[in-house]
């Protein structure tokens, strides 16, 4: 106690720069005591001594006294770094860190070390980084007093604030400080003052010390505590928000990928086709056996195979799409309830098949490294792979807009979605744009089968799985729009991942049924419906 | 619209979808016994003026009124129907596999409840009233046929049968001759000039030969509203309908 | 019974098929229980069982033969009133365990227990009785499909749109029946039933019991079902299925004509389902799984839609089908169920029974065509959809 109070006077003074620094004599003195120890409360004072000189050169030191390698030479009392363990063992200069001797194992003494000096230890060496060269050691240096707060930090704390240039750094410091400045015996101005700066960083990691003060304090301590909880609470809850939106975007941009396709062969040809998750689920089994061909055969393009996967999907799925509808949906026009019923056929056909050729299991299909990870952005976790598939579907949009915008059987499918006889008695071959138009819309869910093959599991359900909830966002945002699915599958997406964590996954997604029901009502026709006369024709 | 002899009065009716103005302030008064032509190239606005009429969409703004106090725009299909305006569409539509008997039976004024159909026995006043219709449509000798195996004329008759079993105030017969042979187009004629001594008669023909056989007043509507009214040498000597509508 | 008393409704092949299912009320228990198990004539119980779940599921697709084949409606949602009315069921018989469960509970179902609730959720009063269960079996189906069709028609939702929000309706339940505090045993359903009535539902009595009721409550739904499709009400239908708008200009209101159509139509899923699940033993969430719904559709178009022996037909016919695929080559059933789906929409539109029909008709045409007693018709004027034969009559080119 009364050495922490004589080290609390001293440090300042030793803090100061070009007091303490590169002054090899007092460092190479008080290393030599560490000769004379005979107790841990000796140690531990020499370890506060040679902290309190801020010089960067006792770093060693310390780390080979917690480690255990500090030795003192029998003969005269030298101190060495002895790493490594042997019977001949290499002394290493404490100050210079080159090779000074050689000795055996028995001509040496360990200088002794306990937990609690080695808690020690690691305070007094962060203290000491608060001083670092590089800005990333000084700001982890922050980090570590600010998760131990110790109000014996503070004094260097104040030092290393006045020094710092860098004010991401100095944040992080005066965080340390304010921490360590509410656990002190620092007048209650002081205290508050801290209190008010740990609030406004919003920061969810306070909360626990802030509770306690809380707990044990009383008046304006409290108040300010408290008031500083709500406040943290308030930003968390906003940081909880775009959280949540961020996984409704993602969900969004999953369900875009799965219900656009639909949402084409149902607004150009008016046909509901129950296999488009088969699709999807055609277009993760087509990643799967890329990836497994380019790891037999080409293993140096293992982090490309997703671009192989992507044309060979839309390929493999658009064929199976025009497929279907040469053999089977061209005899069903103008009866979309039994087009339904066979696409739901050729749905349990297409899963059986996949079942029976890759098993019943799932298969797992491997990130590459440039979709693995994540990175933060304030409180908000944001992975790889989901942002690359944010991205993938708005590109994915953008492109079909382009493609039903600007070219000529863009054009021809709008006018088919319109008016189909009108269409065909204007020279447009139907049968032709609604081939195309329903291997496009397979392509696409192809594609879509790529990117959640990503996300997920790949399994012959996979296609079921997102079926419904494709459905849903085409009933909502209406057909003949592409618009419209985008809202529609953003808005799904959001309000689902909202719903969640209030009502839980399963609730929230019957609550987000419910409501669609509801909304259907409304607006029977979705979000952005055709109007006119030649929709009822 | 106090005048009791106006069976239907619209008056500064507009509606727009997307934009397009399919009906633009138009103006309309048909009295009551009176049979209309309304006549107008494609787009004039003249099935979206029916649509107005008989419920299925709904004005932006303006006035509808049948039978001098009601408010056409606060009701649906049905009540309309009720109220007393039968519809023939454009494209004929009866109920393909009901026999043509039945397409009456079902037609027949009555209670619209599903309790009454559920207890509905035939009495010998609606056989009367089915064999009366049969005969001014001419399809006694196929009543127990298939309304499906029917000719395009025969199911357009079949379909203005079913309005005068509804025994409405006021008919609107979209295109009643479209697809009709010369002598049904004749027959239609007399059948219709036959219906529009008991009832009010609202007329779209494309037919000029037609209309000019019904011999009745005319309207041009283009553009969403009355181009030109009268009789129809009037009409067709308006330079205005000659440019957009008849030719030079 | 003679067929004039149904006002027409009951035409000898109704008839037939009301002698068939009275005679195997009688026949099968007899067979089962009488005749001993050495005779070629003897029935085994399995059998019993596996028929009575046919019968089930053949009222079941008659109900939505009701439903699609003469309304229009095509539901991907009626496996939900076969489960609500199942589910009722089944709270029945979770009750009549009583004490005999795992726990010994007096009130409380054993999932319950697991589960360490203290008390019966309230929606579970009542259920001890049966008259209550019978009642709720017809009510919560039909108060459903009630509510359903009356938000859904009245906006006129028609078409696939409808199908969609039907079959959403149905994965809604089927993830809300997951849920173990929903209250209703979460994914493992309800099972382990006792007795009915005080009488064990493992005794082949019971059992024959149970399948004469099934085939005496089909029985009276096809006369229900006969009996409605052909007074004007069942016109209607059909009018409103062949051409909505029509019937709305003549003032009538298609959607009361569904709404009721369709409720009738839950209330006849749901007793099915009761009368399935003592049969079966179990009532689980699965039985809300969308595709199952889409298969009672296809029992229904194999048979036939739009006719009364058709779904019949056509439930039997496949799950007959199924039983044997399943026990002989199950990895090739669900294509034979995939192709079934296929075939039957693009080959034979009208199933078995409608094809049958048009081929007679067409034969009689043919027949009397030759004796020159009426005009020539095409053969294919006999009911194929109105969309092929709506020209049929105009000139046709001389040969």
């Amino acid at each position: 106690m009364i050495l922490r109070a004589l080290w609390m006077l001293l440090l300042p003074l030793l803090l100061l720069p070009g007091v303490a620094r590169g002054q090899d004599a007092p460092l190479g003195e008080i290393i030599a005591r560490f000769a004379n120890v005979e107790k841990f409360d000796q140690t531990e004072a020499l370890v506060r001594e040679l902290g309190a000189t801020g010089d960067p050169g006792v770093r060693p030191v310390l780390e080979a006294l917690a480690e255990g390698n500090l030795y003192v030479r029998k003969v005269d009392n030298a101190i060495f770094i002895v790493p490594g363990s042997g019977k001949v063992l290499k002394l290493i200069d404490p100050l210079t860190g080159e090779e000074a001797d050689e000795a055996s194992s028995s001509a040496l003494k360990k200088v002794r070390v306990n937990n609690g000096l080695r808690r020690l230890i690691r305070d007094v060496l962060s203290t000491l980084t608060l001083g670092a060269k590089s800005a990333e050691a000084r700001m982890a240096a922050a980090d570590t007093m600010f998760a131990n707060p110790d109000p014996a930090m503070i004094e260097a704390l104040d030092a290393a604030i006045e020094a710092e240039s860098d004010p991401a750094v100095k944040l992080r410091m005066e965080r340390a400080r304010a921490a360590a400045v509410v656990l002190s015996d620092l007048p209650e101005s002081d205290k508050i003052a801290a209190i008010e700066l740990l609030g406004s960083l919003g920061d969810r990691s306070v909360l626990s010390l802030l509770a306690t003060v809380e707990a044990n304090a009383d008046g304006d301590l409290q108040r300010a505590a408290a008031d500083a909880i709500a406040e943290i609470r308030s930003v968390l809850a906003a940081w909880d928000a775009a959280q949540n939106v961020w996984f409704g975007i993602s969900l969004g941009s999953v369900l875009l990928l799965a219900a656009i396709g639909l949402a084409i062969t149902f607004g150009v040809m008016g046909v509901i086709n129950m296999a488009h998750g088969e699709m999807v689920m055609v277009g993760a089994y087509t990643t799967f056996v890329v990836q497994g061909a380019v790891h037999a055969f080409a293993p140096a393009l293992q982090e490309w195979s997703l671009a192989f996967a992507l044309p060979l999907a839309f390929l493999v799925a658009g064929a199976i799409g025009v497929a279907i509808e040469r053999g089977i949906i061209r005899f069903l026009y103008g009866r979309p309830l039994e087009t339904l019923l066979a696409t739901w056929g050729v749905s349990l056909v297409l899963q059986q098949a996949v079942r029976m050729i890759f098993g019943p299991s799932n298969r797992e299909v491997g990130n590459p490294s440039w979709m693995s990870g994540s990175f933060e952005i304030g409180q908000m976790v944001i992975t790889w792979n989901r942002l690359w598939i944010v991205a993938f579907s708005l590109g994915v949009f953008v492109l079909l807009l382009f493609v039903f915008n600007r070219t000529s059987w863009g054009l021809h499918m709008r006018a088919v979605t319109q008016n189909r006889r009108m269409a065909s008695s204007m020279g447009i071959r139907t049968p032709w744009v609604d081939a195309f138009t329903f291997g496009l819309g397979s392509g696409i869910a192809g594609i879509a089968g790529v990117a959640l093959s990503q996300v997920g599991n790949v399994s012959p359900n996979l296609g079921q799985s997102y079926i419904i909830d494709s459905f849903m966002v085409v009933v909502f945002g209406g057909v003949g729009n592409l618009w419209g699915t985008l809202l529609g599958a953003f808005s799904l997406g959001i309000a689902n991942k909202f719903l969640e964590p209030y009502a839980g996954a399963v609730l929230g997604k019957i609550i987000v049924l419910v409501l669609i029901i509801l909304f259907i009502q409304k607006r029977p026709r979705g979000l952005f419906a055709l109007k006119g006369r030649a929709v009822e024709a | 619209m106090t005048n009791t002899n106006t069976i239907l009065y619209l008056d500064g009716v507009s509606v727009s979808f997307d934009g397009f103005r399919a009906i633009n302030n138009l103006s309309l008064v048909l009295d009551r016994g009176e049979m209309r032509a309304i006549i107008g190239p494609n787009g004039a606005g003249k099935t979206t003026m029916m649509d107005i009429i008989t419920g299925k969409t709904r004005p932006d703004t303006g006035t509808v009124y049948f039978d001098g106090t009601h408010d056409l725009t606060r009701y649906d299909e049905a009540d309309i129907a009720m109220l007393g305006i039968g519809r023939k569409f454009q494209k004929p539509t009866v109920f393909e596999s009901h026999t043509v008997e039945d397409n009456i039976a079902l037609s027949l004024k009555g209670p619209r409840t599903v309790l009454s159909t559920l207890l509905n026995r035939r009495s010998a006043d609606d056989a009367r009233r089915i064999d009366e219709i049969l005969a001014t449509i001419r399809l006694e000798e196929r009543r127990d046929e298939l309304a499906c195996n029917l000719s395009h004329g025969q199911k357009q008759w079949l379909e203005i049968g079913m309005l005068l079993a509804q025994d409405p105030k006021l008919l609107l017969v979209d295109e009643p001759v479209a697809g009709m042979t010369d002598a049904e187009t004749e027959e239609t004629v007399r059948l219709l000039k036959d219906v529009a001594k008991r009832h009010s008669v609202i007329v779209v023909e494309h037919d000029m030969h037609f209309v000019r056989e019904l011999g009745v007043k005319v309207t041009c509507l283009h553009e969403g509203s009355v181009l030109s009214e009268g009789s129809l040498d009037h009409v067709s000597q308006d330079p205005r309908v000659i440019e957009v509508y008849l030719g030079r | 019974m003679s067929s004039s008393l149904f006002g027409g409704g009951l035409d000898r092949r109704i008839l037939g098929l009301l002698a068939i299912l009275t005679s195997a009320a009688v026949l099968v228990p007899v067979l089962n229980l009488a005749v001993p198990p050495t005779s070629s004539f003897h029935i085994p119980t399995y059998a019993v069982a596996l028929l009575g779940k046919y019968l089930c599921y053949a009222m079941l697709a008659l109900s939505l033969d009701l439903v699609w084949g003469y309304c229009g409606i095509l539901s991907l949602g009626h496996g939900a009133f076969f489960a609500l009315g199942g589910y009722a069921m089944g709270m029945y018989l979770m009750r009549q365990i009583g004490t005999r469960g795992v726990y010994g509970h007096p009130v409380l179902p054993d999932f319950m227990v697991f589960l360490n609730w203290k008390e019966l959720p309230w929606y579970w009063y009542g259920f001890d009785q049966f008259w209550f269960a019978a009642l709720m079996v017809m009510l919560v189906p039909g108060l459903l499909a009630f509510a359903f069709g009356w938000l859904a028609f009245r906006s006129r939702v028609t078409g696939v749109y409808l199908s969609i929000i039907t079959q959403a309706m149905t994965y809604a339940l089927l993830l809300a029946f997951f849920r173990n505090d929903m209250g209703f045993g979460g994914n493992n359903g309800l099972t382990d039933f006792k007795d009915i009535l005080g009488f064990s539902l493992q005794a082949p009595t019971t059992r024959a019991a149970l399948f004469s009721i099934s085939a005496l409550m089909l029985a009276i739904a096809v006369i229900v079902t006969a009996v409605l499709v052909s007074s004007k009400y069942g016109k209607l239908m059909i009018a409103v299925r062949d051409a909505e708008s029509r019937t709305r200009f003549l003032g009538w209101r298609p959607e009361n004509i569904k709404l009721f159509a369709f409720t009738v139509s839950a209330v006849m899923a749901g007793i099915a389902g009761a009368l399935y699940v003592p049969q079966v033993g179990i009532i689980n969430p699965s039985e809300f799984a969308p595709a199952n719904s889409i298969e009672i559709v296809i029992w229904t178009a194999v048979g036939g839609r739009g006719t009364i022996l058709g779904p019949v037909i056509g439930a039997v016919a496949v799950n007959w089908g199924k039983s044997w695929f399943t026990a002989a080559i199950p990895e090739l059933w669900l294509f034979a169920l995939g192709g079934l789906f296929i075939a039957v929409t693009l080959l034979l539109p009208k199933g078995i029974v409608g094809t049958w029909d048009a081929w007679r008709a067409a034969r009689r045409a043919r027949r009397s065509a030759g004796k020159g007693t009426s005009q020539v018709e095409p053969p294919v004027a006999e009911g194929t959809t109105a969309r092929t034969t709506r020209h049929s009559i105009e000139p046709q080119p001389a040969e």
